[in-house]
This record gives structure tokens, sequence and C-alpha cells, in this order.
């Protein structure tokens, strides 16, 4: 992961470049998968719900994925803090703009707004790797995938973490086949964010725990 | 009293030829008109009240409020213009925050009199501003026991046994006289208030309610609202003691 | 386990990491010092100052880098009808077991208590911030008082914004009560913002020791004995094996009918056992 230790004098550092003492990093990873699937006309959101620090498990259930509207969600993995403090502002941007404009924030306006938001913080990042996903404006599943500074696509699935590189390409494998999905998870829960004109249901696949 | 007309009452930094100023008067006279409210020192702790008119049977009972909390140890009921006293009682609040942080320790009561005074005073001295139509009846608890304070739009505070403001406070302060205040306990008070209010709201007959505040031992040293049955016990006293003098009369 | 400095420092003092004097001082030269413009010629120094630190091209340095003076783990875990928290009572200074009567944990209000590992300092200046904003409320007077959710999602922010600032504070934070509707809470919230909430949660080493018994053992519904007693357990093995800890432990719990913070106590130990005596006995390729 990024490591930044700005703002260590250097003499803090010692003379043969021993560290002295403890220093600090604003960031953490703590861990997690998330992944999304874009359908004709619906959309599936899946994510860990493992919390870790190094080798530790912090909690085995806090969700990672933000519920916008009826027809957006956001999947975030990387730095927890960072995480909640993106998901508190996106949600309050969202109740301002249900106030200005009455009605919900579109699946594709809330995709630019998390882009705009990550770059904002181009020169102090927000550790975190989103998937934006949903119904776009005329009803199709979309998935839109970022990085922690704000370059996005929309593509058809996608998947973000420190799963990712598993996950990758088992999707690429059984996507561009017609075959039923093996996902290879290990973990404790996965909790499932399904969207259709109906509107957004949950599920939780339970894993191995281990 | 009166400057009208004269072009003496036009700022509150002029004054008038016999040495008052009519400002500040006139602020005076907006918390003469407020509807009372009193104060009494026990040997247990201070206990204030106030009576509040119900200006319609719309309003929602006990909304309004008179009497605010200022610190755990402190609060004030305030009477005149009621935007005013909110602006004393917010600066009252702060002063104990920054006195907290700053010391330590809580704000005593007489530090915090001291500066509510001299707040009120600074309205008084430049023509852009208008003194507080306000006063403020001040209860403490502090290292040297319970203290009753009230400060005037004027600027002037005096430490009192008991006091009362507004449109029948010389009733009041007539009833306080005869009674023995330091052998008082609040739970008595709070009673003897209640009367207090009843006796001297009596050829009015507007519809009106007592809200009233204390502190002392039984609340644990804490400025708190007297507690709803506690109120009630004593409206219920004073109700029947009026009908109980009615049938002497 | 929080990191601690290994090396002392010439410029704060024994004990302490830090950073080396820019000019040395006459206690470490082997001639006298040399007078300069900003130096008086006697030599003497009341207080000195690294002038590195004041000019250094970064600025004055203000923002903290290590932790001075240190409590370790917290350990708290939910049971039926409250929560309980614990830890010990150690103020470490490095490795000088400096002040040992120092009260970690605090009381918000009626129903939230708050408990602390890290930079003591800091947690006085969380404490202060936590009493203006329990006065705060108790001022409003609408009949409403914070509940643990809403302190614990306060120190999430301060401690995120904290960071965010660059200037930490170096904490890991327990908070625990009881909701106005009955519902336990119990969360944690570390020095850059991470936060969770749990059924039961440790900080530092205790991450590592504690909470694997607390898999084990801990249950919402578990009475409040046997609470107590998973948490002295759990206490005797972090004190066992965390350095800097100290058999001087508080217990405090929050219920429906408060918080109440326990008297400081020691617990029993037993240290002869012959694996102490010879750790790496059945070791295989120990020496």
């Amino acid at each position: 992961m990024a490591t930044l230790t700005a703002g260590v004098p250097k003499h803090a550092a010692g003379a043969a470049g021993i560290k002295q003492h403890a220093s600090w990093s604003p960031y953490d990873d703590n861990g997690g998968t998330t992944l999304a699937v874009a359908g004709a006309d619906y959309c599936i959101v899946a994510a860990s719900m493992r919390m870790s620090t190094g080798y530790s498990i912090m909690t085995r259930r806090s969700s990672k994925i933000l519920q916008l509207t009826d027809k957006c969600v956001i999947a975030s993995a990387g730095f927890q803090a960072d995480m909640k403090a993106l998901h508190k502002m996106l949600q309050s941007r969202n109740v301002t703009y249900q106030h200005s404009h009455a009605k919900p924030m579109s699946c594709p306006a809330t995709a630019q707004l998390l882009s705009n938001t990550l770059y904002h913080r181009r020169f102090f990042p927000l550790f975190t790797f989103n998937i934006c996903a949903g119904l776009d404006d005329e009803g199709k599943g979309a998935v839109y995938t970022y990085d922690a500074i704000g370059s996005y696509e929309r593509t058809g699935y996608s998947c973000q973490g420190s799963g990712k590189d598993l996950m990758q390409p088992v999707l690429d494998n059984q996507l561009k086949a017609a075959s039923p999905l093996l996902i290879p998870a290990r973990g404790d829960t996965v909790e499932i964010f399904v969207i259709t004109k109906e509107g957004v249901r949950r599920e939780e696949l339970e894993l191995k725990k281990d | 009293m009166s400057g009208i007309g004269t072009g003496y009452d036009l700022s509150a930094t002029t004054y008038s030829p016999d040495g008052k100023v009519f400002q500040t008067d006139y602020a005076q006279k907006a918390v003469d008109n407020s509807s009372t409210a009193l104060g009494i020192k026990c040997k247990d702790g201070i206990v204030l009240a106030v009576e509040k008119l119900v200006v319609s049977k719309l309003l929602v009972e006990r909304s309004s409020r008179r009497i605010h909390n200022v610190d755990r140890h402190a609060g004030i009921c305030v009477a005149g213009l009621l935007p005013d006293g909110r602006m004393v009682v917010n600066r009252a609040a702060e002063e104990a925050s920054n006195y907290k942080s700053f010391y330590g320790e809580p704000i005593p009561g007489r530090v915090l009199c001291e500066r509510l005074a001299s707040y009120m005073h600074l309205f008084n001295l430049y023509w852009s501003m208008r003194p507080y139509g306000t006063a403020g009846l001040l209860a403490t608890y502090d290292e040297d026991g319970p203290a009753l304070y009230l400060v005037e739009p004027s600027g002037v505070a005096h430490k009192y046994h008991g006091t009362a403001v507004g449109k029948a406070r010389q009733a009041v302060k007539n009833e306080l006289e005869k009674m023995k205040l330091g052998q008082l306990t609040c739970r008595e008070a709070v009673v003897e208030a209640a009367k207090i209010l009843h006796k001297v709201h009596e050829e009015d007959g507007k519809p009106f309610e007592i809200e009233m505040s204390w502190i002392c031992d039984d609340s644990g040293r804490v400025h708190q609202r007297v507690p709803a049955e506690v109120l009630a016990e004593a409206e219920a006293a004073a109700k029947a003691a009026m009908e109980e003098s009615d049938m002497e009369d | 386990m929080l990191p601690r400095p290994t090396t002392h420092s010439k410029a704060l003092g024994p004990g302490v990491a830090g950073p080396e004097l820019a000019v040395a001082t006459s206690a470490v030269l082997d001639r006298p010092p040399q007078p300069t413009a900003q130096r008086p010629l006697s030599g003497a120094q009341a207080f000195s100052v690294d002038p590195s630190l004041v000019e250094s091209a970064d600025g004055p340095r203000q923002h903290t880098q290590y932790p001075y003076v240190t409590g370790t783990s917290v350990l708290a875990v939910k049971y039926a009808g409250g929560v309980m928290l614990a830890c010990d009572t150690l103020g470490a200074y490095g490795s000088t077991k400096r002040y040992k009567s120092l009260e970690r944990i605090i009381r918000v209000n009626a129903r939230t208590a708050v408990a602390a590992g890290g930079e003591i300092s800091d947690f006085q200046y969380i404490t202060r911030l936590l009493e203006e904003l329990a006065t705060d409320d108790y001022r409003t007077d609408d009949g409403i008082e914070l509940g643990p959710r809403e302190v614990f999602s306060y120190l999430t922010r301060v401690m995120y914004n904290r960071r965010g600032k660059m200037d930490p504070l170096w904490n890991s934070l327990v908070v625990g009560g009881v909701e106005a509707d009955g519902t336990v809470f119990l969360g944690t919230v570390g020095m850059i913002g991470t936060h969770y909430t749990d059924s039961h949660v440790a900080t530092g080493f205790g991450a590592h020791l504690a909470r694997p018994m607390f898999r084990e053992r801990q249950s919402d519904d578990m009475s409040e004995a046997d609470a107590e007693a998973l948490l002295r357990d759990a206490l005797r093995v972090c004190y066992y094996r965390d350095k800097q800890s100290i058999n001087k432990f508080q217990v405090a719990k929050a219920t429906g009918e408060g918080v109440a913070i326990g008297k400081p106590f020691a617990l029993e130990t037993k240290w002869d056992y012959k694996a102490f005596a010879a750790p790496t006995k059945w070791a295989i390729g120990a020496w």
C-alpha cells in the first residue's frame, strides 16, 4: 500500500538512516474486496464484511457498501476511515441534491460526483478504491470503476480491493464465457446488493470465517 | 421620567440635564413591564420562579422558556424582552465555559455576575447600541455556597436574599420581607413562591403558568427545573391557600 | 502495541527518542562552547532548545510525531444489559513505569463511558472536549441526552480531523454504553480515525492477546459475573505478556442504571511455572 510520511523532519530519521522512533502514517490498509456485475436490466454488487489491519481482524461485520438511492450504490475498499469520510460526504451531497432538485441523483451523476470528490483530494488522496453501480437512466445495469484519485470508466463488471488480483481473471474468464459464476472468496461474510427496477435487495453469503 | 420630545433620549451616550440616561431608563421600563419573576435564597439553596402569561390557548404548554441553565452550577431567569434575555444567557454560558477551560474549575457566582454586568453595561456606552431590555436573576452554587444575584440593563448588579422583577415586583418584595428567608428550605420556598405568584396575580384573572427552578442540596447542587410533581404539589397548595383566604374574606 | 522510543535523545532527555541537538551543549562537548551571537558568553543555558527544531526548513515543528506518556491496552466486552471496560492504571514514559495510578476510564454522562490507550496528554484533552460536550448537552435542557453512539460518532470525527491535519491525537479510544432504548453499544476508534463497533473490542496488545479469548468466551447475553471473570482472565494474560503494563487495574461498567467505574485492584498472579524459568526448553532448535 501507499505509505506517506510527510512532515517527518529530516533529523528525526537519524544519522545513518536508522529509524530512531516510531513514526506514523495517516493511512492504513483495512483490506476487503468488492465486486459488481451489470446485467441488461439489473446490477449485482457484493462486498466482504471483514475489516482488518495487517494480520489482525478488527471486526467481521462492517459494511463497505453505501446505498445512496434505489438505483445506485457505492462499494469501497481500502482505508476504512477515508471510506467512512467519503461515504458521509456523498450521503450529505445526495441529500442536498434531493433538496434542490426534488429527485434522487441518477447513477451516472453519482459516478461523476464520486470522481470529482476523489480528484478534489488529488494531493492528499482518499485511500479508497471504489465501484459505483446501479441502473442508468435507461434502466440498464451500470458499473463504474475508479482508482484512488478519481480516474474512472464504465465497465460491464469490476472488482476492487485486496482480492482483486485473484478475482479479476475469474471474472474475465467466466463473464466472457456464458457459464455460471463461481467467485473464489475467503473471509467472513459477503453482502450482496441486487439492484433491479423493483428496487434494491440485500442478501448475505456466509464464508468460512478462517 | 420622560425624555420624550426633549431630544435627550435619542442615544445611550447622552445625559439629560438632570443626569439621567433615558435609553437606560427605557430599558429598565421594559423589564418593569415584564411578567413577574422572583428569586429566593434559602438556607440550602436558591429557588427561581416566574409567572408566564398564557397569551393564547393555542400556545404549547411550558414552551418559551424563561429559566435557562448556564452551567451545571448556575442558572438564569430572565425578565423583559426575551430575545435580549437569550443573548444574555448565551453570553453567560460562554463565560462559564471559558472560565472552566482556562482555570479548570467552575466559574464562581461572583465572577459570573460581574462579567454579565460588564457585558450588559457595554450596551450603555455607545450611541450605536441599544441597552438590553432584560434583567437576569442569577442563581449559583459554588464553593462559598448558594447565591442569588440580579443583573439589570444598566449594568448594575446586586446580591440578594430575595428579590423580584416585573409588574408585581413591589408586592412580591413585600411578601418576601415578611418571610424568614434564612430558615427556609428550598422545598418550602417552592410552595411559598407558588403562593406568592398566585396571590400577586389574583386581581389580573388572566391564565398563567409557573416555571420554577432550583439549585440546592436536594438537586445535587445542580441547577435544574423543579421536578414536575414537586411543582404540581406546590401549585395545589397555593390554590388551596388562596381559596382558604377567600373564605376568610 | 504502541510504538515506543528505543534510544535516548540529548535534546529531550533520557528515556525518550527524539532529535539530536544541532548545536551540541557543553555536556556532550570535550571543549567549552564557543560564544555565538545568539548565546551568552557565560555559556549559560537554563533551557536549551534545539535551533533546528525552531528553524528547520519545514518551519517550526508543532505536530505530535511520537507519544511521550502512554497507556497500554484497553479491553471491553458486551454482556446482558451492559458493557464492561477494563485497563491498567499505568502511564509509561518510554519503558519507565512513570505514573502508576492514572485512571484511563472516564464517565461522559449517565449512559456513556470512554476508555483510552496511547498518549495520556492527548486523552486529557479529549476528556476536556467530552466534558464540554456533556455540559453543553445538559445546558440545552431539552430532555435529550447524548447516547454512546453519538459520543462515538463525535470522537471518530475528532480523531479523523486531526489525522487529516497531520497532527493526530495519539490514542485508541473505546466507547461503551447503553442507548435510551436499552441497546448496548460498544465501539473503538484509533489515532487515524479507523473505527468499528463489535461485541468485544481490544486495543493495542489486547487486540492480539485478549480478542482470541473474547472470540471463544464472549456472548452478548452472558452474565455480568461471567463478563467480569472473562475480563480479569484477559487482563491477566495481557499483564503476563505486555512489558508495559502493571498489576493494577480498573474495571468499569455501563448499564441502564448508569456508569460505574470500579476502584483499582490487583490480580492474583503465578510466576513459578517451569516454562517461565526455562522458556525455550521444549522448543526445537532453541538454545
